[in-house]
C-alpha cells in the first residue's frame, strides 16, 4: 500500500502574513501613498508590504491605478509634470522619495520591463550589456559573462547564442521581451517591475515568460501588473486588487482567487458588473 | 436561486451555462427523490412492478451525472471560473456524484422489494417505514437548500443526520432481537438490514451535499470537522 504523508499534500504552504512581515521579509514597504495627477487623485492612501523573493501581482480594471503604483516604485512618475506624491515607499528602510536619493541608482536596484518590448537598435549583445557599459564596465570578460548569465536567466541563451552580434530588432516579439528582461537583470537589480509584460505576445511566448517569471523570483523580487487575471493566478504568490485608486484587497493568490473576502474583488475576478 | 448570484456576469453566455448546469442538477435531484420514494413505496406495499420500474430508471440518473460532469468540464475549460463561480462548479461536481450514489442506494432498496416475504416477514419491512420517511424528508430538504444555496438550512440539516443514525441504531437492535428469537428469520431480516443500511447511507450522502453548500457559500471546507466548527 502506498502511504502518503498528509503534510506533503497540505494546502497550507508557508503562507506569509502580509500584515506582519518582518523587515528581512520585506522587499518594499509602501506607506500611506497618495498620488495626484493635477487635481485628480489617482492613488488613495495605499499601504502594503511587498515580500522579498516572491511574485506580487497588481490586478484591476483600466484606470484603477495599478500601473501608476508600479511606476511609483522606481519613480517613473517623476517624469510627469503634473504628478504629485506624498507618502513613502521604503526600500531597505529608506524612503525612495527622499531628496538625496539618486534616481539613477534607484533604477539600478529596481529594474523595469514594459508592455511592448523596447530593444535598442543595437546588437543582442550590446542590448544586454548596455547597463553595465554605462556604469563604466568595459572588461570584455566581465561583459561576456554577464551577457551569458542574463540571457540564460531570461531563457533566451539557447536561441540566440550563435547570433549575439546580430541586430536585436530581428528577434520575434517574445524573444525581444525576454531580451529586455535579460537587459534589466544584467545589472542585478533587487526588484524587477513588469508592466503587462505579455500583453503584446502570443500564448506560447506568454507561457515562456510566465515560466521565466517563476525562475526569476529565485533571484529577484518581482512585481507584475497584468490585465490577464489567469496570468496573475498562475504566476504570483500575492495578488493585490485595486479599484479606482484604492487597494481593495491584498492577500495570497490562492485565497484571493478562491475565496476573496471583498465583494468588489469577487465581482471583478468572476467577470460580473458591480 | 437567491444566493447563487449567477445572473450578473458580463458574459450572458456564461450566465446561461451556469443556469443550465444548476437546472440540470435540480432535475437530477428530482429524479433521485422520485427513485427513493418509489423504492420505499415498493417495499412497504410489496409492489414488485414499481420496484422493477425503479431498477429500470436508474440509467437516467447515471446519464445525467455524466452529462453534467461534461458541462462542468466545458465551463472550466472555456471560462476558467474563479472564486464563487469556481466553488459553485466544484460543489456541483461533488453533489452530482453523491446524488448518483443515492440513486444506487434506491436501486438496492428496490431489489429488496423484489424478494418474496411471507406475511409475517412483511411486518419486518414496516420497521423501515420510520427511517425511510425521515431520510426522504432529509433528501427533499437538502435539495431544497441546494436550490436556494441556503447555508443556515444546510447547517441544520447536517446536524439532523444524527437523528437518522439514531433511528438506524434502534432498528438494528430490534432486528438483532428478531434474529436471536427466531434464527429461521435470519435471511429475510438480513434483507431488511441491507435496505436499512442503504437508507442510512443516503442520510450520509445528504450530509455531504450540505457540506458542499456550506463550501460554496462560505468558502470553508467543513468536511471531517465537528458540527460546532461550522
Amino acid at each position: 500500500m502506498i502511504s502518503v504523508n498528509p503534510d506533503l499534500i497540505s494546502n497550507e504552504q508557508d503562507k506569509l502574513d502580509l500584515n506582519n512581515l518582518s523587515d528581512e521579509q520585506k522587499a518594499l514597504d509602501i506607506k500611506n501613498l497618495n498620488l495626484y495627477y493635477g487635481e485628480k487623485q489617482a492613488l488613495q492612501n495605499i499601504s502594503m508590504a511587498i515580500p522579498k523573493g516572491q511574485v506580487t501581482a497588481f490586478i484591476g480594471p483600466s484606470g484603477c491605478g495599478k500601473s501608476t503604483l508600479l511606476r511609483c516604485i522606481n519613480r517613473m512618475n517623476d517624469l510627469v509634470d503634473i504628478c504629485r506624491i506624498d507618502g513613502e515607499i521604503n526600500l531597505h528602510g529608506e524612503n525612495i522619495y527622499n531628496k538625496h536619493v539618486d534616481v539613477a541608482m534607484l533604477r539600478r536596484k529596481v529594474g523595469m520591463v514594459f508592455q511592448r518590448p523596447n530593444p535598442f537598435p543595437k546588437t543582442i549583445y550590446e542590448n544586454v550589456v548596455y547597463g553595465l557599459r554605462i556604469m563604466g564596465e568595459n572588461n570584455r570578460r566581465v561583459l561576456d559573462e554577464a551577457c551569458e548569465r542574463s540571457l540564460r536567466s531570461a531563457a533566451l541563451w539557447n536561441e540566440v547564442k550563435d547570433r549575439l552580434h546580430d541586430s536585436a530588432l530581428g528577434l520575434s516579439g517574445g524573444q525581444q521581451q525576454r531580451l529586455v528582461i535579460a537587459r534589466a537583470i544584467a545589472i542585478q537589480p533587487e526588484v524587477l517591475l513588469l508592466d503587462e509584460p505579455t500583453s503584446a505576445l502570443d500564448p506560447i511566448s506568454t507561457l515562456t515568460i510566465e515560466e521565466l517569471i517563476n525562475d526569476l523570483k529565485k533571484q529577484f523580487t518581482v512585481v507584475i501588473v497584468t490585465h490577464n487575471m489567469q496570468q496573475a493566478a498562475r504566476v504570483s504568490d500575492q495578488t493585490a486588487f485595486m479599484y479606482m485608486g484604492d487597494l481593495i484587497e491584498y492577500s495570497d493568490t490562492n485565497t484571493l482567487f478562491t475565496t476573496p473576502s471583498k465583494k468588489k474583488t469577487e465581482d471583478y475576478i468572476t467577470g460580473r458588473y458591480g | 436561486m437567491d444566493n447563487l448570484n449567477i445572473g450578473r456576469h458580463i458574459s450572458g453566455q456564461f450566465n446561461e451555462d451556469l443556469e443550465n448546469v444548476i437546472n440540470h442538477v435540480m432535475h437530477m435531484g428530482g429524479l433521485v427523490e422520485k427513485q427513493l420514494s418509489d423504492s420505499l413505496k415498493a417495499v412497504y406495499e410489496n409492489d414488485k412492478e414499481l420496484a422493477q420500474k425503479v431498477l429500470a430508471s436508474d440509467y437516467k440518473i447515471n446519464n445525467l451525472e455524466v452529462s453534467i460532469d461534461d458541462e462542468c468540464t466545458r465551463i472550466i475549460a472555456k471560462r476558467q471560473p474563479a472564486a464563487g463561480d469556481l466553488r459553485l462548479i466544484m460543489a456541483v461536481i461533488k453533489t452530482i456524484a453523491d446524488l448518483e450514489r443515492i440513486g444506487d442506494e434506491a436501486e438496492k432498496i428496490a431489489q429488496v422489494a423484489l424478494e418474496s416475504f411471507d406475511s409475517k416477514q412483511q411486518d419486518l419491512l414496516m420497521n423501515l417505514d420510520n427511517l425511510g420517511r425521515a431520510v426522504l424528508q432529509l433528501l427533499q430538504q437538502t435539495l431544497d437548500a441546494f436550490t436556494r444555496m441556503d447555508v443556515d438550512a444546510a447547517i441544520e440539516l447536517h446536524k439532523a443526520d444524527k437523528n437518522i443514525d439514531r433511528n438506524y441504531d434502534a432498528l438494528m437492535r430490534q432486528l438483532m432481537t428478531y434474529m436471536m428469537e427466531d434464527p429461521r428469520s435470519i435471511p429475510s431480516v438480513m434483507s431488511v438490514i441491507w435496505s436499512a443500511r442503504a437508507i442510512e447511507r443516503i442520510g450520509d450522502r445528504c450530509q455531504n451535499v450540505c457540506e458542499y453548500i456550506i463550501y460554496f457559500v462560505k468558502g470553508k471546507v467543513v468536511r471531517h470537522t465537528s458540527p460546532d466548527d461550522m
